[in-house]
């Protein structure tokens, strides 16, 4: 019997003090693009686990089978195993792993909760706008496709990245039900929030951001941005400034 | 919220001694969840996963695949191992199944198989080659009413799915069929629990695993007075103490 993980793509627990941050990656990625991250906020003392997506990190076949809400389900299993090594859970995510903890945000209230490059929305790729309503016959043709030029400013970074190549299409469509359940949560979101986006994101604007920022309920929404970096803040060249500005937050949260 | 209450896996840090616990089907962690307590009491580190499909809603097992519950599994192993430098992994009936399959990839410590069935009725093997097709037009299954429990307060808080998706029981099949393969790589201290009273698994599938182990140090042990539910059921405390002093002899010190 194999391992059916992809080796660098296992989920981690690094056991620390009573406040657990529960570390979410994004679509189509792995726990491995959070990892360095997570070892930076255990050697400030946090418990950190990252977990993995349900149909991540395996096969890309097993994501095209998955709903949105299975990804959900492991977002909320991190949460409960955290529960009880931890007086305190801080939910820090990634572009999708953001958008599934504010939606648990919407029903339980974190003490502090960081989203990176969030997604409000479909990002603004003129072809998916046109064709995502009729994704779920297309995926009958073409199943996945292709990831484009990488546009990463670490080149070492990207190297050392464990993910899928493809897209599956029905998965994308998930992707926009899981969008448009963020849209419905986040009046609902009361949580002290960060919102951190790199300004160079041409994925995901960071008008994404602004537009989070606008419709939570929480009083305290701090939004910060970052440069020299694309999408993947937590991972690309400007990560060791969003981890420090990750732990700063935490710290002055939970110090008041 | 996806997980019914009751469903939620749980993870309590203790020694570097960790047990991996998994449930059975159509189940939830909380038929493991007094063997961890029990377990913690004695000082190990006890993580209880939640299979895919289960404690949530039972279309989700409609999509499900053998391999998602496996690699469910793994996930639990690499949180464990990141505070235990030694691991048990404890599985009930399917659980069992599972944790037989994936032992020979993970680095463990023992394994402990409760109520493990090794085969299924002469039907599902009639069956299996048109379930794809059947599991379409006959998505779920309710399996025949009749209790074997014992203790029937346990029974009542037990939480279960009460209808057994097709698509799930193939799976569940096709890794029985590899199960005496698995149970040839295992080379880890092995401990069989089987019930003598089991009303879902018969009583000669514990001494055909005993055979079917490749390991040594393999011990079967019989629990009489209990239903499929080992660690549920009237004799529950037996079990704990069980697996307990097993934990303890291939673990410690650790």
């Amino acid at each position: 019997m194999m391992s059916h993980i992809m080796p660098g793509a296992e989920p981690f627990f690094l056991p620390g003090n009573r406040v657990g941050c529960l570390l979410a990656h994004g679509f189509t990625a792995t726990p491995q693009e959070v990892h360095e991250m997570g070892i930076y906020l255990n050697q400030q003392g946090y418990t950190v686990l990252g977990v993995r997506l349900f149909g991540h990190g395996t096969r890309w076949q097993d994501l095209a089978r998955s709903k949105w809400v299975d990804w959900l389900g492991s977002v909320e299993d991190g949460v409960h195993l955290l529960s009880h090594a931890c007086d305190q859970i801080v939910p820090i995510g990634l572009s999708t792993g953001a958008m599934l903890n504010l939606i648990l945000a919407s029903r339980m209230r974190f003490p502090a909760l960081v989203a990176m490059a969030t997604p409000y929305d479909l990002p603004a790729i003129p072809a998916l706008q046109v064709l995502y309503p009729i994704l779920p016959l297309l995926k009958w043709i073409l199943p996945a496709y292709k990831k484009g030029k990488p546009d990463w400013r670490d080149a070492e970074a990207w190297m050392a990245r464990v993910q899928y190549d493809r897209y599956p299409l029905a998965a994308v469509y998930e992707f926009g039900k899981c969008a448009q359940a963020l849209q419905r949560a986040l009046p609902l979101v009361t949580s002290p929030l960060l919102l951190l986006h790199s300004l160079e994101d041409n994925f995901v604007l960071p008008e994404h951001t602004e537009r989070i920022a606008a419709n939570v309920a929480s009083s305290d929404v701090r939004v910060q941005y970052v440069q020299n970096s694309n999408h993947v803040i937590s991972s690309d060249a400007a990560r060791q400034e969003v981890f420090a500005l990750t732990a700063t937050f935490i710290q002055a949260i939970l110090a008041a | 919220m996806r997980i019914k209450p009751g469903g939620e896996p749980f993870f309590h840090i203790g020694n570097q001694l960790g047990c991996l616990l998994v449930h059975g089907f159509p189940g939830a962690p909380l038929e493991m969840a007094w063997l961890g307590d029990a377990l913690r009491q004695r000082g190990f580190t006890v993580l209880g996963i939640r299979l895919f499909g289960h404690a949530t809603e039972p279309p989700d097992l409609l999509r499900v695949h053998a391999s998602d519950w496996l690699a469910g599994l793994e996930d639990g192993y690499h949180l464990l191992r990141g505070h235990c430098s030694k691991i048990v992994l404890i599985g009930f009936s399917l659980g069992g199944i599972l944790s037989a399959t994936i032992a020979s990839a993970l680095e463990l410590d023992g394994l402990v198989l409760m109520a493990m069935p090794m085969d299924l009725p002469l039907l599902a093997h009639r069956l299996r080659p048109f379930l794809p097709l059947l599991r379409h037009v006959w998505p779920y299954r309710t399996p025949p009413q009749g209790s074997d429990w014992w203790d029937k307060e346990a029974e009542a808080q037990n939480l279960h799915y009460t209808v057994q998706p097709i698509q799930a029981v193939g799976q569940f099949f096709d890794l029985i069929q590899r199960l005496p393969t698995s149970l040839a790589q295992v080379r880890v201290p092995t401990l069989l629990l089987y019930s003598k009273n089991d009303g879902s698994v018969p009583i000669e599938h514990g001494s055909r695993a005993l055979d079917a182990l490749a390991t040594e140090a393999k011990e079967l042990v019989w629990i009489d007075g209990s239903g499929h539910n080992l660690a549920r059921d009237a004799q529950r405390h037996q079990v704990f103490q069980l697996v307990g002093d097993f934990v303890h002899k291939v673990g410690m010190p650790v």
